[in-house]
């Protein structure tokens, strides 16, 4: 917690990813294929259900059912557990895979680091 | 003795002088409200008239100081300490404790405003320096903490946000007709 900000501002300063920067590397490079995310959602459906802009993510079609249901059974508020849970297990998801990308970021600047330093070295 | 004081009456009315409302007062002042001497006058200018004007105010001779004549209207009024009640001692006897005060002491030409309820020239307790680096300290210290904010912000180790639909370009306001640039998200 923070280490990163240590990192940022005192330690490794010109490899710790900048988050206002766009990030360098190419998407592919490292796998061998990379699945794209699929959105289920469509931009109609969206309009309809009037999300706000920062829920029309790739979980807007779990939101969207978790919604229904919530409409479906009111006044029992206590109702819809399960798609509560479906929307923010995908909500969780999502944010471990941004924090999956950042390292990724910082593994591979620190490597590009390493291999400039290199030829100097040797 | 009504009717003597009534036939008085009628009798210096039929022989006086003045005409209307003052024709019907009697010609005497009752001796019962303060002399003629004992209202404020004039700025006193020989030192009789000064001591004359200390006794007046029950003041001693040497207490005794008038306002300056500079043509606002104080006359012999004197001219008492600039402050308030509340500087007064509270443990003192008072003859009217609210007030601080005692009967017969001459009063402050902004008596009204010198009471406890209003304006108060106590001094507080802190020196005018020390409460200027108290306050002046405080907010430089958070002034220099916001810009470090601002210079060094502090966030989540963790890549931005993805969206859908080429980060959502039509939902941003994006013209329909052009082509928006490809963007495309990836699992990890």
């Amino acid at each position: 917690m923070g280490a990163h900000l240590v990192r940022r501002y005192v330690t490794e300063t010109d490899t710790e990813p900048d988050p206002n920067k766009k990030y360098e590397f190419d998407p592919q490079f490292g796998f061998e294929e990379r699945e794209a995310r699929e959105m289920v959602a469509t931009q109609d459906q969206m309009n309809l259900a009037q999300l706000p802009l920062e829920q029309r993510d790739y979980c807007a079609q779990h939101l969207l059912k978790f919604m229904k249901c919530k409409r479906d059974n009111w006044p029992n508020f206590l109702a819809c557990k399960h798609e509560r849970h479906d929307w923010d297990y995908c909500e969780h998801q999502d944010y471990v895979m941004r924090m999956k990308e950042y390292e990724r970021e910082r593994r591979l600047q620190l490597r590009k680091k390493r291999i400039q330093s290199q030829p100097e070295a040797a | 003795m009504a009717g003597v004081g009534f036939r008085r009456w009628a009798q210096a009315l039929s022989r006086g002088k003045g005409s209307g409302l003052s024709a019907l007062l009697p010609g005497c002042r009752a001796a019962s409200g303060g002399s003629k001497t004992d209202l404020p006058s004039s700025y006193p200018l020989t030192p009789e008239a000064k001591a004359a004007a200390a006794k007046k105010y029950n003041m001693r001779v040497e207490d005794y100081k008038p306002h300056t004549d500079q043509g606002e209207g104080y006359g012999d009024y004197p001219k008492l300490p600039d402050t308030s009640q509340q500087e007064r001692d509270p443990w003192y006897q008072w003859d009217h404790p609210d007030l601080r005060r005692n009967w017969g002491e001459p009063m402050h030409w902004d008596f009204d405003m010198y009471i406890r309820n209003r304006v108060d020239t106590s001094p507080s307790t802190l020196s005018w320096s020390s409460m200027c680096k108290q306050l002046f300290g405080f907010l430089g210290f958070m002034l220099f903490m916001f810009y470090l904010g601002e210079k060094y912000p502090s966030y989540q180790p963790v890549a931005p946000k993805q969206y859908p639909y080429n980060n959502l370009y039509l939902e941003n306001g994006g013209d329909p007709e052009k082509q928006p640039e490809e963007v495309v998200n990836y699992k990890i």
